[in-house]
């Protein structure tokens, strides 16, 4: 990976990480007192309660678990965060542990917000508005894939607009993340799978958006490493939890790496199908992940080569372009061998949704990291077409 | 050149006076639809003692009204953007980019992204354009 003289960067990964089976139970209660926090309102979503992953969880809290609010939707939304919100206030809670995927943490996230700052998140339209730290917040995450857990962007849905926001506040960092293994043994394959893919997204966009960095480009390598490893193995056997530990690992370490160097042109778009067609996020990122690769190919080719070499696919003596060639290709072939759904049209989206989704894309805030420029919205919807 | 002090009058003149005078504005922002306040934080250590507001409105292609103004004037536009001296005097000579300065918290950015996202050409071009200012900065170079 070369980098220039010119090379300017922040760097910023204030998360807490504990990891270990059973350390969702054994650790909570301790990290919510050293906070100085007694008060601690759980927000989760009914498929957590359903598994039966939340009552050990508030149990270990004892008496600072006050309330547990658990109607957070797949995508949630403004309306939601600012119902949460509402109920964590009215519960007198100093502290927010969430419990699940991207949209228990995301939600959360909005809620510290408002805690700290009152009124509806409505109001906090823009980017990096903050000026002090917000609400502290856990995050015990259920899945391994959306990285949420260590960045500071949340990314919730505005019904007036129809369209997936971004949230960019770096006060609103979660304190500590729990990786606890044993949480995520009972994931079904097609879960494992689109949360894994998410988490690849992540890495291969960290690496190759126009502000990657040296930090980031690490983390970004090694969680493909780690992915292209032990994700298959969970997928044949999801009980192994050494290797749900290390997929955990992973999607923790491309959550750090594009927190720092933002995503780019998968996100813009499978936020924008999520919004258009409910597409979940990871396999809607899944999905288009080779396909933009395919795309940023002319401008990736030294990333993708170092995507080739993490992914164990390089050949000795090719040359660049080949071994991201050879990439790209790697990542179709892992997609299909974990079994991840391959078309947009299996989750019935329509030639008219990707039209409303490409159009939409061009004004979501990851397209402009992207590595290679996104001129218009046609460039868009050739990538859907070949998706769909 | 003629050189400007920087948060004058003068200066907003003349970066106005650069953007009308720009066909590529004209054609890149032939979109835009409204108005954007700066905010300069204070910096009594490099010879800005009080805080700057500037409002600066455009549409399709033209600039329009730009003006040193108070802060309710500021809190009106249709964005808001504010930061340190320090790092505006970097954004006006080019040394940071205004959307990594965003996205890294330099700078801080009120209203609806997903139109700032859709028009950020426009944006780097009127920052361009204020480069191209001969500037005097309060603090010297």
């Amino acid at each position: 990976m070369a980098y220039n003289q010119d090379l300017s960067f922040v760097y910023f990964g204030p998360t807490k990480i504990i990891f270990g089976n059973g350390s969702s139970t054994s650790e909570l209660d301790s990290e919510v007192s050293a906070m100085g926090c007694s008060r601690a309102v759980v927000v989760t979503d009914p498929g957590i309660i359903k598994a039966g992953l939340l009552d050990k969880i508030t149990k270990s809290l004892g008496g600072k678990c006050v309330g547990v609010f658990s109607d957070v939707p797949q995508d949630s939304g403004l309306d939601v965060i600012d119902r949460a919100a509402a109920f964590a206030r009215e519960k007198g809670a100093d502290i927010i542990i969430s419990v699940g995927g991207g949209s228990a943490i995301d939600t959360a996230k909005g809620m510290c917000i408002l805690l700290t700052e009152g009124g509806s998140l409505a109001d906090f339209e823009g980017i990096q508005q903050l000026t002090r730290l917000q609400t502290p917040h856990i995050v015990i995450p259920t899945t391994a894939g959306t990285g949420s857990e260590v960045t500071w962007i949340a990314v919730v849905y505005d019904k007036s607009k129809g369209q997936k926001r971004l949230i960019v506040e770096t006060y609103n960092a979660p304190r500590v993340a729990i990786l606890d293994p044993t949480l995520t043994a009972k994931l079904p394959p097609l879960l494992t799978a689109s949360t894994g893919m998410d988490a690849l997204t992540h890495a291969v966009e960290a690496i190759s958006d126009v502000d990657h960095e040296p930090i980031a480009d690490a983390l970004g390598l090694h969680a493909i490493r780690l992915l292209n490893k032990y994700l298959p193995t969970c997928i044949k056997n999801g009980s192994d939890l050494t290797a749900r530990g290390q997929v955990q690992i992973a999607a923790t370490m491309a959550g750090w790496a594009f927190g720092n160097s933002m995503v780019g042109l998968v996100h813009a778009m499978a936020h924008s199908i999520g919004a258009v067609a409910h597409v979940p996020h990871g396999v809607a990122n899944g999905i288009l992940l080779p396909h933009c690769m395919e795309f940023n190919l002319p401008d990736a080719e030294d990333y993708y080569a170092e995507i080739a070499q993490a992914m164990g696919v390089y050949e000795k003596g090719s040359t660049t372009k080949q071994a991201a060639e050879t990439a790209v290709k790697a990542v179709f072939d892992f997609s299909k061998k974990i079994g991840h759904p391959q078309k947009l049209s299996e989750f019935g989206v329509t030639e008219e949704d990707i039209i409303k989704a490409a159009d939409m894309s061009m004004s979501d805030g990851a397209i402009v990291c992207n590595v290679r420029l996104v001129e218009d919205s046609s460039e868009v919807l050739a990538i859907y077409r070949k998706a769909l | 050149m003629t050189a400007y002090n920087a948060f004058t009058q003068e200066w907003m003149d003349a970066w106005k006076e650069k953007i009308n005078s720009s066909k590529e504005y004209k054609e890149i922002a032939k979109e835009w639809e409204g108005s954007v306040s700066i905010t300069v934080n204070a910096d009594p250590s490099r010879n800005l003692p009080e805080t700057v507001y500037m409002f600066t409105d455009y549409w399709h292609g033209d600039a329009l009204e730009f003006l040193i103004c108070d802060a309710a004037k500021a809190q009106t536009a249709k964005f808001i953007m504010t930061g340190d001296y320090a790092r505006w005097k970097q954004v006006a000579k080019k040394e940071l980019d205004p959307t990594k300065a965003l996205m890294q918290g330099k700078l801080k950015l009120k209203g609806d992204l997903t139109y700032v996202v859709r028009m950020v050409k426009t944006i780097n071009k009127v920052v361009d354009l204020l480069t191209e200012v001969e500037t005097i900065f309060p603090d010297g170079d």
